[in-house]
């Protein structure tokens, strides 16, 4: 089982520089996650998650503040944390397995032992069977499962997911958030999650950070403390939830009135298309 | 944050049980069959046309010989063996000159698609260059090579060159972001990306640049052949035209247009070949 990384982030400032002016993107973000910990992070476009997700993977260099791992400043990408991105980016001329095999690329391994690594990683995502198909013949579902097993072929200590499955229906998005929680507790490793879906962070995060946008901020960290298997349904749940997306109505809750449809000429008329 | 989405198709997830639909072409071409007849329609129109032509005398015979006429020498072409030679001699002239530019432009077109500087310090001038038909420089290449073999391969090899060096530019261009990211994330060399990422994503757009490059390299030649050569098919329509024999100009003719599909054609099945990971298009 692969070791599970401590992630510290201590005020954490990102700006770019558009048209000669320095925009704040990300402004003074600390959070420290635990080993093996499971955080979701949401808030609306714009608020800088994806951002904070590129600089803990390391695709983002500038920052001012600090990112550690197990204590260690973040330097570029390593094979230390792993990352599945909004859309798969699997090769499109690679097959299943190879695609997979990329993240064992540079990962010290005989071929016979990165063969073997690899047909886990597929069994764990559930695509035995599928190693020599090529992605166009994969459904997103599926292609996104390769990218997860992608991600965590190298067992990295962090494994960070950047709206993995906002490209999706809905039937295979819950299907497969259900087997992101499976894969999460088998590999016992450090998560990460970027999403805009309340219900999805509150379904797999122990806790949930939200967001607020302009420069990007950190609102309010909610804690989820629900066993697991969750029940969407149950009651805990809804308030939860509830209680994350009230972060995201400008008005406080008791101001709010229900409201009265005016009476009006043809208000009642049922129109046929 | 890269904005590239691709849309994912709603398909449910099927049972993992089920085999992968990875063999599926295997069935009977019976739909490429029926592709290829449509195919024959139009030429057959025409060579209809062409004989009623001949028959009603619309053109006299001395201008416009009769398909069967053509078809005659054509045969009478092939029993001398001079077409043999002739398309055997216009043959190595495009593929010396089609290696030399393709190879040349290959080159030049993954110099300016990796570096920068490269691209700043040769792109105006290549554009410039490119600009030129290459009919353009064949008074001064006359002048500097001759009219031997040097003169042709050198001007295939131009016609060639253009095509390739740009597709093979725009195609390193192209290479999408996210998947040099995927690249950086696992820590690849540049030497692992270059080869492992970027030569296959600019893989189908350089190969492109090839199959042009070809397609030009065989009008080059007709070309510097008509104008300037006392063999190979080019030299065969010339000379029919001198004589007035124009079912000899017409087999040519045909010949030239076979040809240049047919190597189309093949560089088109290697391409399925090399590019089997991809969906067909239609």
């Amino acid at each position: 089982m692969a070791h599970a990384g401590t992630l510290e982030i201590k005020n954490l400032n990102k700006q770019y520089t558009v048209k000669g002016e320095p925009l704040p993107v990300l402004e003074n973000i600390s959070l420290s996650i635990k080993p093996g910990e499971f955080v979701s992070i949401v808030g609306s476009s714009g608020c800088g998650k994806s951002t904070l997700l590129r600089l803990v993977i390391g695709l983002e260099q500038e920052y001012q503040g600090e990112i550690l791992l197990d204590g260690k400043r973040i330097v570029g990408t390593s094979l230390d944390r792993g990352i599945v991105f909004q859309e798969h980016r699997l090769f499109p001329w690679l097959t299943v397995e190879q695609n997979v095999g990329v993240g064992l690329l540079n990962a010290d391994l005989s071929p016979a032992q990165k063969k073997k690594t690899v047909d886990e990683h597929i069994a764990l995502v559930g695509l035995k069977g599928f190693e020599t198909a090529y992605p166009y013949q994969l459904s997103g579902g599926m292609s996104q499962r390769v990218a997860i097993a992608r991600a965590l072929v190298n067992r990295p200590e962090v494994l960070l997911l950047d709206e993995p499955f906002g490209a999706l229906d809905a039937l295979t998005r819950s299907h497969l958030q259900q087997e992101l929680q499976r894969i999460w507790e088998a590999e016992g490793i450090t998560a990460i999650l970027v999403t805009h879906d309340v219900e999805e962070a509150v379904y797999l995060g122990d806790r949930v950070v939200v967001m607020q946008p302009r420069p990007g901020r950190i609102k309010r960290i909610v804690d989820v403390p629900l066993p697991r298997s969750r029940d969407r349904g149950s009651y805990a749940f809804s308030q939860i939830k509830d209680d994350v997306l009230s972060e995201f109505s400008d008005t406080p809750h008791s101001d709010v009135k229900l409201v009265t449809p005016q009476e009006s000429l043809g208000a009642n008329w049922q129109f046929a298309w | 944050m890269s904005t590239a989405t691709i849309s994912l198709p709603a398909v449910p997830e099927p049972a993992t049980s089920s085999t992968p639909a990875v063999h599926r072409n295997w069935r009977l071409p019976w739909r490429q069959l029926g592709r290829l007849l449509l195919a024959l329609p139009v030429p057959l129109a025409i060579l209809a046309f062409w004989q009623a032509a001949a028959v009603y005398e619309w053109v006299p015979a001395q201008i416009l010989p009769s398909p069967s006429a053509v078809a005659a020498t054509f045969v009478d072409l092939l029993r001398s063996g001079e077409l043999q030679s002739n398309l055997l001699i216009s043959f190595w002239r495009v593929l010396w000159g089609f290696l030399a530019g393709a190879g040349a432009g290959l080159l030049l077109g993954v110099g300016m698609g990796l570096s920068p500087l490269v691209k700043d310090y040769l792109y105006p001038s290549f554009k410039t260059f490119a600009q030129v038909p290459a009919l353009g420089w064949l008074p001064l290449l006359m002048m500097l090579v001759g009219i031997d073999e040097a003169l042709k391969i050198v001007l295939i090899a131009k016609a060639s060159l253009v095509p390739v060096t740009l597709n093979t530019y725009k195609g390193l261009q192209g290479v999408p972001t996210r998947y040099i990211e995927v690249a950086k994330v696992y820590g690849f060399s540049r030497w692992q990306l270059l080869r492992k990422v970027v030569l296959p994503a600019a893989f189908p757009p350089i190969w492109n640049g090839v199959r042009y490059g070809l397609t030009h390299a065989w009008l080059a030649l007709v070309a510097v052949e008509l104008l300037a050569s006392s063999e190979g098919l080019g030299f065969l329509i010339v000379y029919g035209r001198q004589l007035y024999q124009l079912d000899v100009v017409l087999a040519a003719v045909v010949v030239v247009g076979a040809v240049g599909l047919l190597l189309d054609l093949a560089l088109a099945q290697v391409e399925k070949y090399l590019l089997r990971w991809r969906r067909d298009a239609f």
